[in-house]
């Protein structure tokens, strides 16, 4: 008994002490800041491994050229959704912080309509060396709210070793699937993404580009359920219905679309650039047999879907000077350079795509090529909503629930609804 | 000050304190001692409810900034006007009918199988727990891995042993599709079941069982009419907890099919997230939640009351 009072009572020694501790060690921070005139800028951002150890490395370069700004990185969630989501409860209430935000290409439009970011054509960016269609993406009522920081684009990758040269057509892509899967039946023709999410939706927007087809016309208003489209999905899905693609594809995202291709299973797939390294890597089964191109055409133009990230700055920051100090560093070529080089992020603006690190990284140069048909999703604050009625049609037509022209009339009629207003 | 006079034994007290008002000054700090708490609940309970009860009667969209406004009950009427909603309501209700049935049923083998001795009882009795110990997000992945028609358990065990059902993809299906769903729930959720009727069986005294014994009851009569009834409150608030969680499920199936394939796994939480996290409108997610709630507290009103008529109800 008397041991475990004392114990308590050390206990609450240690805890009072530690309290004490924090307040003293608060009032000195608070002290020193205001002395030196240290800011404090909170970055949020996604990236783990390498993407994270290239963040690390260019803040450390950003502070010793700017000692008077100190940078905290705060990782957002892996996962693109849990990312908005707690990007978006952090903005709606308002906070001063996070002061700089990495933003998915598809977020800018529905932060900027929400007041949550701001302009930043009054830092007056020279925007001549990135890539038009990223720039683009970051636009909203005329005035530029987000800079790439790199850039992405959904292609498709084909075996060299069992295509002699990379389909012009759906038709033929399908064609030389076949093929190469009758010398070799365990072969799948084409892995794609298929399961309802986001991924889904850049698959069918490339496909739907090559038929000619689009999610919005030039008014902004909805062709979702367009012949186009129809014929699109009808592709896809048949692709599943044929066997080209096994039925399993109906739940893959992007990281068993790469298992299908690194194990050499694979002889088309669709996916983003960050596959080619590993493909060229210590463990994969395809080294030296990769090929990647902007998806084929069948009356339409190729569609290679635009991803990538962007910086954006918090409206409510307290520091947007020292903000856009960051954002400009970090997106300048010499840093989109030496990210490129540690994490294999392709960088969004054609000057940092050096000799060096070509040399070192050859597969970004058929990258570039892809990059040239690179096609933003809607820019629109309606986005989330219009993906999420996309990603529904895909889904009940990909599971037999609803053909392709049922799917995308339904779709067509909801996103309507939403683009009109009267519809969520 | 308050606080400290509570703790200090009553004969402490100086004398002049003591007498006719000392039960009102102990009622004082009584109350005194629960403000904290009270004050804790206002701020993380109450407030939020009626802030969300506020904001459900408002237009209020993120992405038309400076436009909200009173509608009255207007989220409410686009809610009930929309066969979307009671489709997520009619797959919350048939989940939570089947997966609380399905894990009452087997909590309650489980409770017995524990509740007997046997050898290393205690290991057997906390491992049982470890599923409910597992975050619902993974526990849910899990499954999902299981499940998976490439590399998963389930697939290999069903083409190994030649059963039906092998190379089927679960996720693609919007009647199977909720088969992993409803098994990662009872995986997650049976032990939490088991513990409590766990606890209850151990509330009944071994006497009555040697009584009916003697009276030649058989045990399965001994389990229908003297541990069921006896069980009846554990049982009550056994329901209570998985009927009002299982009716906001969300984690298991927004990891698991993401509401798919089509809209065939939506449930009202996931309408709920919906409404506030892809339409960013916050006026119509507070009244999904309001409704939500409501339905919540009605739910707990009806098995509240069963568990009152009860007259041997003992807690």
């Amino acid at each position: 008994m008397v041991s475990r009072t004392r114990a308590k009572r050390a206990g609450m020694g240690i805890l009072s002490g530690a309290i004490l501790m924090g307040a003293l060690a608060g009032c000195g921070s608070a002290a020193q800041s205001s002395g030196s005139k240290t800011v404090n800028l909170v970055f949020a951002t996604q990236g783990l491994g390498t993407e994270a150890q290239a963040t690390q490395q260019a803040v450390k370069e950003f502070e010793k050229l700017h000692p008077h700004i100190h940078v905290q990185i705060e990782t957002l969630s892996a996962s693109s959704n849990s990312a908005y989501q707690t990007l978006v409860t952090d903005l709606n209430s308002g906070s001063a912080t996070p002061d700089v935000i990495t933003s998915d290409v598809i977020w800018p439009p529905t932060f900027a309509a929400a007041k949550w970011i701001m302009p930043l054509n009054q830092f007056h960016p020279n925007m001549s060396r990135f890539y038009p269609g990223m720039v683009k993406a970051g636009e909203y009522k005329g005035k530029l709210y987000a800079i790439p920081w790199f850039i992405n684009v959904e292609g498709v990758y084909y075996r060299t070793d069992l295509v002699k040269s990379p389909p012009k057509t759906f038709t033929q892509l399908v064609s030389d699937a076949k093929a190469a899967m009758a010398k070799n039946p365990k072969l799948i023709g084409l892995a794609f993404e298929g399961n309802k999410y986001e991924g889904a939706v850049t698959v069918f927007q490339d496909v739907s580009g090559g038929f000619g087809g689009s999610f919005l016309n030039s008014k902004g208003q909805p062709v979702l359920n367009s012949p186009q489209n129809i014929r699109a999905l009808t592709w896809l899905d048949n692709a599943i219905k044929t066997g080209l693609s096994p039925k399993a594809v109906t739940g893959w995202e992007e990281g068993n679309v790469q298992q299908a291709f690194l194990s050499g299973d694979a002889v088309f797939a669709t996916n983003w650039p960050y596959l080619y390294p590993l493909a060229e890597q210590k463990g994969s089964a395809v080294i030296n047999k990769v090929g990647f191109v902007p998806p084929p055409t069948q009356g339409g133009k190729p569609t290679a879907s635009l991803g990538g990230d962007d910086l954006v700055i918090n409206k409510n920051t307290k520091y947007p000077k020292q903000a856009w100090e960051l954002v400009s560093f970090l997106t300048s070529a010499k840093t989109m350079t030496q990210r490129a080089l540690i994490s294999g992020d392709p960088p969004a603006r054609t000057d940092a795509y050096t000799p060096a690190l070509l040399k070192k990284a050859p597969w970004f140069k058929q990258e570039e090529a892809v990059y040239a048909d690179a096609t933003p999703r809607p820019v629109t604050p309606l986005y989330p909503r219009i993906s999420a009625r996309i990603q529904e049609a895909l889904s009940a037509t990909y599971s037999g629930q609803l053909t392709p022209k049922q799917a995308l009339d339904q779709a067509q009629k909801a996103v309507q609804a939403i683009v009109s207003g009267h519809g969520s | 000050m308050a606080a400290k006079l509570a703790t200090r034994p009553r004969d402490q007290l100086p004398r002049s304190r003591r007498g006719a008002s000392y039960l009102a000054r102990r009622r004082r700090v009584g109350y005194l001692l629960v403000l904290p708490a009270l004050i804790a609940l206002a701020l993380v309970a109450i407030y939020p409810l009626l802030y969300n009860l506020v904001l459900s009667s408002r237009f209020d969209v993120a992405t038309e900034p400076g436009t909200q406004h009173f509608v009255g009950m207007q989220n409410y009427h686009s809610l009930v006007v929309d066969p979307a909603f009671w489709g997520d309501l009619l797959h919350t209700g048939i989940f939570v009918v089947i997966s609380v049935t399905l894990e009452f049923v087997a909590g309650m083998i489980l409770a017995l199988v524990v509740n007997r001795k046997f050898r290393a009882r205690g290991l057997v009795r906390a491992s049982i727990l470890i599923p409910w110990a597992i975050p619902t997000a993974v526990s849910a992945l899990l499954w999902k891995m299981f499940f998976d028609i490439r590399s998963g358990f389930v697939d290999f065990a069903l083409s190994a042993l030649h059963l039906p059902g092998a190379q089927t993809v679960w996720f693609n299906s919007p009647v199977l599709a909720w088969v992993p769903i409803i098994l990662s729930d009872m995986w997650k959720n049976t032990p939490f079941i088991a513990l409590l009727l766990l606890a209850g069986l151990q509330t009944i005294p071994q006497e009555i069982y040697e009584s009916a014994k003697i009276d030649g009851a058989s045990s399965w009569q001994a389990f229908w009419s003297l541990t069921l009834p006896l069980l009846r409150p554990a049982i009550l608030v056994a329901l209570i907890f998985r009927t009002l969680s299982a009716m906001l499920v969300f984690d298991t199936i927004f990891v698991m099919t993401g509401g798919g394939p089509g809209q065939s796994t939506e449930v009202i939480a996931y309408y709920n997230w919906y409404k506030y996290m892809v339409s960013l409108n916050f006026g119509y997610g507070a009244a999904v939640a309001v409704v939500i709630t409501i339905l919540a507290l009605l739910l707990a009103g009806i098995y509240v009351r069963i568990l009152r008529q009860r007259e041997g109800f003992v807690t």
